[in-house]
């Protein structure tokens, strides 16, 4: 009742704010050139009260800014999973070390110099450590005073656990969120304004996609010129929203992956702060250089998602998660979803037979293919990016044909292909530039089907 | 595994080293012709056509005349005549030959294809692609086996990127394109985007 009461004060204060905007940004008044941002947040909060003056009237409650929400929503499973997992894998190889240190502090193990040495290595990858230290520098403590006035900061590391996790991966998370939308839109806004179009609800996606393919170490001004290189190029240019042809998220990723190679790829870089003998290889890394058996987790780990990879793409429950929502509301095509996997899984099934012959070397081959439908990001890819229905084929037939192909590929680049170990992102680009061509001659089918049809 | 080295020439020459995305050869045509998949088809048959032709015979001219002492099978006292400073007007001729050829044909056939295609046909002659496709050949010193995996492959590469683009150029004809941009720009643009798509296979060893 209370929440009910609450909900109906609140929206009608809401309501009211925008009524009062209103005449504010009208035509001819002097905030009219923030019109199109006005329309935009109040077309955000509430059904627009106009409707269609000609006799068509097919209307559904969902409009394209209810589309792009319930895509959000269904990102968010992989994005609090993200947030958390950023939190464990920063803390998972510490919380070891901090605890080998706390019982050689007891014990007395250790020399003076090497407790030292080794306290400084934990204090350079932890904040509250490194703030304890400082703190007790400036109150001049030395020796077993120091010791114990950092021994709460030493335990805390050693005792992280879920909520220690979650609020350092927000931490590290949440920026790349926020820059992500606040570049994305800014350039929506503007461009928008400069064409006195209303603004067009796209980016919702993208801004939250971008941030869930990126590794958690990605610095945040690559993020800013991926997005601006992914909106202007990828989309502005085309005619904005629904006119692109390459999905922009992907399009961000590609531009920072060709661009700035070290900072998206290789084995460092999806964990900051490594502390020594702590390996941060993502699973395809590993599949790369030894086969199943070089992998650190079982096919569950990766199922659940608890390895270094990009922010949103490791868990695939999550992702289950969010194909589901996807699918219930209809707005992601399950056809291509299905598809990509069976792609996916046939490559696998092919590649396993040629890994199981004589005389081949690359024991990534023999991977069993349902490895590949938890590694890296071929299931985020899957349900999130290749259903984008923009740039996906527009036909039921094309979008199985798509679908397939993708995952075909995917794994195809993945495994036979050194340089680039993330197949999914470039086969979806890949097949981004051939779905109008897919398309284009399912059509011609279609035409030649019915008219040969009513020829009889 | 002879058979193999051909097949992994031929994919390479399509995905890998593609003709338009790898190496932006035989643009022109591919940028002008490009409006729609019909005509679009029609040209890149035309270059795969002329490229798996013209290679390996200029493979042939290449092996029987013009290396550095190829003539000897003629006479003994040849033996040291190097005719290789010949090799670009001769694969020029053999080009314009079978363009022309070609042109005969597709204007017989098909009238309405030959009216689409218009200048762009006779100048398939000047193709970069075309000539780049013999002019690789001579480079890697490809066999023959190799040089016909090798033409067949890119022009297969080039069919399918003018066959893509003009898809693509079909779907955004609707689209709201700032002014400056509308026709070749876009166009220009979509082609690099392609290009990073096609980058995917850079880097494949096969």
């Amino acid at each position: 009742m209370l929440a009910d009461r609450l909900k109906e004060k609140v929206s009608k204060a809401l309501l009211d704010l925008a009524e009062n905007i209103k005449p504010k940004v009208a035509k001819g008044k002097p905030f009219h050139f923030l019109h199109s941002f006005y329309d935009g947040n109040y077309t955000l909060m509430f059904q627009p009260g106009t409707t269609t003056k000609g006799k068509v009237h097919l209307r559904d409650g969902i409009d394209s800014k209810r589309t792009m929400f319930t895509v959000v929503i269904a990102m968010i499973p992989c994005l609090l999973f993200g947030m958390w997992n950023a939190g464990h894998q920063h803390f998972a190889p510490i919380i070891e070390i901090a605890e080998r240190l706390i019982s050689a502090i007891s014990l007395d193990s250790l020399s003076q110099e090497v407790l030292w040495a080794k306290i400084n290595a934990l204090a350079a990858v932890d904040g509250g450590l490194a703030d304890a230290m400082y703190e007790a520098g400036r109150r001049n403590l030395e020796g077993p005073e120091l010791l114990s006035y950092i021994m709460p900061s030493i335990e805390n590391i050693a005792d992280a656990g879920f909520f220690s996790k979650f609020i350092y991966g927000a931490i590290r998370v949440l920026p790349i969120v926020v820059v992500s939308y606040v570049t994305g839109l800014g350039i929506e806004f503007a461009v928008a304004q400069m064409k006195g179009h209303p603004i067009a609800e796209g980016f919702l996606v993208s801004g939250m996609l971008i941030p869930l393919i990126m590794p958690v170490t990605i610095p945040l001004w690559m993020v800013v010129v991926a997005t601006a290189f992914a909106v202007i190029i990828g989309k502005e240019i085309f005619g904005g929203t629904g006119m692109n042809i390459l999905n922009v998220a992907l399009t961000a990723r590609v531009f920072i992956f060709f661009a700035y190679p070290t900072s998206i790829s290789g084995d460092k870089v999806w964990i900051q702060d490594l502390v020594d003998g702590a390996s941060g290889a993502t699973a395809l890394a590993q599949a790369f250089e030894g086969g199943v058996a070089g992998l650190s987790w079982s096919w569950f780990d990766m199922f659940i998602g608890s390895i270094p990879g990009s922010i949103g793409e490791t868990s695939t429950l999550m992702i289950l998660i969010g194909a589901a929502i996807l699918i219930a509301t209809g707005i992601g095509s399950w056809k291509i979803m299905l598809s990509v996997m069976l792609g996916a899984g046939v490559m696998g099934i092919l590649l396993n037979i040629v890994g199981g012959m004589e005389g081949v070397e690359n024991q990534f081959l023999a991977v069993p293919f349902y490895y590949h439908w938890v590694m890296g990001g071929l299931a985020f890819g899957a349900v999130y990016m290749a259903t984008d229905p923009v740039t996906a084929s527009q036909t039921e037939k094309g979008k199985w044909i798509y679908g397939f192909l993708i995952g075909f590929f995917a794994i195809l680049v993945r495994v036979l292909n050194p340089a680039y170990p993330e197949g999914i992102m470039l086969a979806i680009l890949f097949f981004n530039v051939f779905a109008p061509l897919i398309d284009h001659y399912i059509v011609e089918a279609n035409i030649k089907r019915r008219l040969a049809y009513a020829k009889g | 595994m002879e058979f193999m080295d051909y097949f992994n020439t031929f994919i390479r020459s399509i995905f890998i080293e593609n003709m338009i995305f790898a190496y932006f050869l035989g643009m022109c045509s591919y940028l002008a012709v490009s409006k729609n998949v019909k005509t679009a088809v029609g040209l890149g048959a035309a270059v795969i056509f002329v490229l798996t032709l013209t290679a390996p015979l200029n493979w042939l001219i290449k092996s029987a005349f013009l290396n550095e002492g190829s003539l000897e099978w003629i006479s003994a006292s040849l033996a040291d005549v190097d005719l290789s400073f010949l090799s670009y007007i001769m694969y020029i001729a053999v080009i314009a030959s079978a363009v022309q050829l070609v042109e005969m044909v597709v204007e017989k056939v098909s009238p309405a294809l030959y009216g689409a295609l218009g200048i762009f046909l006779p100048l398939i002659a000047v193709n970069c692609s075309i000539l780049g496709g013999s002019l690789f050949m001579a480079q890697r010193e490809y066999n023959l086996g190799e040089t016909v995996a090798f033409s067949l492959g890119s022009g297969i590469g080039w069919f399918l990127a003018i066959v893509a683009i003009a898809a693509i150029r079909e779907k955004i004809k609707y689209s709201d394109v700032p002014k400056p941009l509308r026709g070749l720009g876009i166009t220009f643009i979509i082609t690099g985007l392609m290009g990073i798509a096609f980058m995917s296979f850079s880097g494949i060893k096969l």
